[in-house]
C-alpha cells in the first residue's frame, strides 16, 4: 500500500463523508419511522390507556380493561370479528369460483371480446364509489337483501372481482401452454388437464388473488355500512362507530386487529407474487 | 396400408395455408425423418398429427381409422415436445407415470411400469427427484420415457436433440436410434439438422415451403436429389448455373445439354495444382466436369484446406490436403456420378420445381 499524503487526504476525506452519509442517513430513517408508526404508535398508546385527558402527553391511567371488554366472548367486538371473517370467506370463495374459470378463459388470447370482458370487472371501480353503493343498496332494497349477509357478500365480493380476476388472468397466462398439450397429448380430457396441471401452475397466483380479496373484504366499510348496517356490523363499522362516539381504546384495539391479517398475509403475498406474474398484469 | 398414412393433408393458421397436400406412408416399426429449414412447417406436421391444430383439407389414418377429427387426448399418438414440456410440480416418476394414471391403471402396475421405463432410458434412482433438477440430457430422457409410458401408436418427436449441447447430443442420438430398433416403435422424427437425419431415420422425408420435395432412403436422398432444394439441403455446397461465361470450363456428359443447374459437394471435387492435364491420371470420362482457375482463397479446415476458385462469375468450393498460395492456377474436376444435374428448358427462365433430374448412371 502506498501512503503518499495524497492518498492519506482522500481516505480521511472519505472517512468524513462516510460519517456525514451515516448520520444523514440515520436521520432519514428516524423521520421516515416517525411518519410511518407516530400514528400506529399513538394507536398503541390508546389501546393500554384507560383514562387520557387532553392536556396530558401520555395517559394518566394504564391497564388492560378495554383488552378484556373487547375480548369478552359477548363483546360487540367479537361478535362483529365473527362476522367480518365469516364474510371474508364467503367472499373469498364466491370470488374464486367466479375469477378461476374466468380468469383461464380470459388468458386465452384468442377469446373473443377478451379486453371487454377484462375491463367491464374494472367498471365498478371506475365510478364513485359512494354513488355506486348507494345504488346497490336502493337496488337491493327492492329484493329484501339490505341487512343480510347475501347482500354485503355479494358487495364485497363485486369489488373483490376486479382483483382476483385480473391476477388470475396474470397467473394464468405464466403457464405454459405446452403443458397442456403434453397433458392432452398423454390423453387427459381438457377438465383432468386443467385440475392437475394448469391450476397446481396458477396456484401461487390465485392464493395470492384470495388473500387480496379477503384482506379487501376485511377492510370494506362503504359498501357495507349501506348496505349490510345496522343489522350486520363488521370491525370496520365498528371502529367506526367506536370512534364516533369518542370511545378511542376499543377503536385503536379493533384497528389493531385489523392490522394483523394485512401484515402476516402481506408477508406471505412477497413470496407468492412472482416478478413475471406482475409483469403479466394486464397482458 | 401403412401404419401412419397421411393423405392430401392440408394445415394453415387464419387464411395462411402452412402445409400444402402432405402425403406420407410410415410402416409398422418404421423411423421417418422430417428433414427440413426452420419455418417449412415441419413443427405444424406434428401438431396436426397430435390435434392441437384443426386440419384444413385430407386425412390422417392410423391402423386403417380415420383420425383427424378425433380430440388431440383420443389419438394415441404421442409426442417429445422441443422444450421437452415436462410438469415442473411433479417427480420424474410422476410425469412418466401420467399417461397411465389418466388411464386409470392400478398403483402397483404403474410403479412397475415407471421402474421399467426408467431402466430402458437410464434413468434408474432418479424417480423420485423433481425435474427441474435435472440437466437438459435427462430431461430429454423423461420426456421420452413419458412418451413411451403408454404405448402409443405412433412416437413423433420435434427436434428432440436441438436444445443439447453437442456431445450429449451424440450419445442421444445414438441412444433414441438404438431405442427405436429395440422396442420397434413407429416413429417421426423431425429435424433440421441433415446429419441428424441420415444417421437416425429408415426413410428421409425432405420438408420445403410445406410440400414434400422428396422422401427416400437416405442414401437416396443423399445421392440421388431429386430437387435442386434437396440436392443443396442435403450438403450439395456449390451450386451452378449452365453455361457460365468467361471460363474455363467443360461439361463431359451424355446427352449434352444446354441450359442446367448444377450442383456437387465440395469434397468431390479433385484439385490437381499443375494444368494442363499432364499429370491427370484419371480416365477423363469418368470426370464430368472440368475447370480451370485461380485459387481465391484458402481456409484450414482441421484435416483439410478449404479452397475457393474462381470460375467466372462463380465461387467453386474445393477440398485439398494441402495450402494452396492466392492466384494459384488449379484444375477441379469432379466425377460424372457425384454431379447432380437439373435441365431447364432452354430459352426459359424455368422457376424450380419445373427442372427435371438428369440420370448419373
Ligand atoms: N400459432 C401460429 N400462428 C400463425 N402462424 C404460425 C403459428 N405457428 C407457426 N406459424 C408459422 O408456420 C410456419 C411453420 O412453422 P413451424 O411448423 O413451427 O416450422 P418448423 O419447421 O420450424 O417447425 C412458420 O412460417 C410460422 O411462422
Ligand atoms: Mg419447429
Amino acid at each position: 500500500m502506498i501512503h503518499s499524503p495524497i492518498h492519506l487526504l482522500t481516505k480521511r476525506f472519505n472517512k468524513r463523508y462516510f460519517q456525514a452519509n451515516f448520520w444523514l442517513q440515520c436521520l432519514f430513517i428516524l423521520l421516515l419511522a416517525l411518519v410511518l408508526f407516530g400514528p400506529i404508535l399513538n394507536l398503541l398508546i390508546w389501546t393500554i390507556a384507560e383514562r387520557w385527558y387532553f392536556p396530558h402527553a401520555l395517559p394518566t391511567q394504564w391497564g388492560l380493561k378495554y383488552w378484556h371488554q373487547v375480548f369478552n366472548p359477548y363483546s360487540d367486538v367479537s361478535g362483529s370479528l365473527f362476522n367480518s371473517v365469516f364474510i371474508a370467506v364467503l367472499t373469498v370463495i364466491v370470488c374464486l369460483l367466479v375469477s378461476v374459470p374466468a380468469g383461464y378463459a380470459l388468458s386465452k388470447q384468442t377469446l373473443p371480446l377478451r379486453v371487454f370482458w377484462m375491463l367491464l370487472f374494472l367498471l365498478p371501480q371506475a365510478f364513485p364509489n359512494l354513488t355506486v353503493y348507494i345504488n346497490i343498496a336502493r337496488i337491493f332494497y327492492d329484493f329484501g337483501l339490505n341487512g343480510t349477509f347475501l347482500g354485503v357478500i355479494i358487495v364485497h365480493s363485486v369489488h373483490g372481482l376486479m382483483f382476483s380476476i385480473w391476477i388470475s388472468v396474470a397467473a394464468f397466462s405464466t403457464t405454459d401452454p405446452m403443458l397442456e398439450r403434453a397433458s392432452r397429448n398423454l390423453g387427459a380430457g381438457p377438465f383432468y388437464t386443467f385440475f392437475h396441471i394448469v391450476l397446481p401452475q396458477a396456484a401461487p397466483g390465485i392464493i395470492a388473488s384470495a388473500i387480496f380479496v379477503f384482506l379487501e373484504s376485511l377492510d370494506e366499510f362503504t359498501g357495507t355500512f349501506f348496505v349490510g348496517s345496522p343489522n350486520i356490523s363488521t370491525l370496520p363499522l365498528l371502529l367506526y362507530t367506536a370512534s364516533m362516539e369518542g370511545n378511542y381504546q376499543i377503536a385503536s384495539i379493533t384497528a389493531l386487529i385489523l392490522l394483523v391479517p394485512s401484515v402476516l398475509f402481506m408477508v406471505i403475498i412477497t413470496k407468492f407474487m412472482r416478478p413475471d406474474m406482475l409483469s403479466k398484469l394486464g397482458k | 396400408m401403412a401404419h401412419l398414412h397421411i393423405e392430401n393433408l392440408q394445415v394453415g393458421y387464419g387464411n395462411k395455408l402452412i402445409l400444402k397436400n402432405i402425403n406420407l406412408a410410415v410402416e409398422q416399426g418404421e423411423m421417418i425423418a422430417l428433414l427440413g429449414p426452420s419455418g417449412c412447417g415441419k413443427t405444424t406436421l406434428l401438431n396436426a398429427l397430435c390435434g392441437f391444430i384443426p386440419v384444413s383439407q385430407g386425412d390422417i389414418f392410423v391402423a386403417n381409422r380415420a383420425i383427424s377429427k378425433r380430440p388431440a387426448e383420443k389419438r394415441n399418438i404421442t409426442m417429445v415436445f422441443q422444450s421437452y414440456a415436462l410438469w415442473p410440480h411433479m417427480t420424474v416418476a410422476q410425469n412418466i407415470g401420467y399417461g397411465l394414471k389418466v388411464q386409470k391403471m392400478k398403483h402397483a402396475d404403474i410403479t412397475t411400469r415407471v421402474t421399467e421405463l426408467l431402466k430402458i432410458v437410464k434413468l434408474e434412482g432418479l424417480e423420485n427427484d423433481r425435474v427441474t433438477a435435472l440437466s437438459g440430457g435427462q430431461r430429454q430422457r423423461v420426456a421420452l420415457a413419458r412418451a413411451l409410458a403408454i404405448r402409443p401408436d405412433v412416437l413423433v418427436l420435434d427436434e428432440p436433440l436441438s436444445n443439447l449441447d453437442a456431445k450429449v447430443r451424440l450419445s442421444v442420438r445414438h441412444e433414441i436410434k438404438a431405442l427405436q430398433k429395440q422396442l420397434g416403435f413407429t416413429s417421426l422424427i423431425v429435424t433440421h439438422d441433415q446429419e441428424e437425419a441420415l444417421v437416425m431415420a429408415d426413410r428421409i422425408a425432405v420438408l420445403n415451403h410445406g410440400t414434400i420435395e422428396q422422401i427416400g432412403t437416405p442414401e437416396d436422398i443423399y445421392h440421388r436429389p431429386k430437387t435442386p432444394f434437396v440436392a443443396d439441403f442435403m450438403g450439395a455446397d456449390n451450386h451452378l448455373t449452365w453455361p457460365i461465361q468467361n471460363a474455363a470450363i467443360t461439361l463431359n456428359i451424355n446427352p449434352t445439354i444446354t441450359q442446367a443447374e448444377i450442383y456437387f459437394r465440395s469434397e468431390n471435387a479433385l484439385v490437381s495444382t499443375r494444368p494442363p492435364a499432364t499429370n491427370v491420371d484419371v480416365n477423363p470420362s469418368n470426370m464430368g466436369l472440368l475447370i480451370e482457375g485461380p485459387v481465391e482463397q484458402s481456409v484450414f479446415f482441421g484435416n483439410n484446406y478449404q479452397i475457393s476458385v474462381r470460375c467466372g462469375t462463380h465461387t467453386i468450393q474445393a477440398n485439398h490436403d494441402q495450402h494452396l498460395p492466392e492466384h494459384t492456377p488449379v484444375l477441379l474436376r469432379v466425377p460424372t456420378d457425384a454431379l447432380h444435374i437439373f435441365a431447364t428448358e432452354a430459352g426459359n427462365s424455368a422457376p424450380q420445381h419445373s427442372l427435371s433430374p438428369l440420370s448419373n448412371q
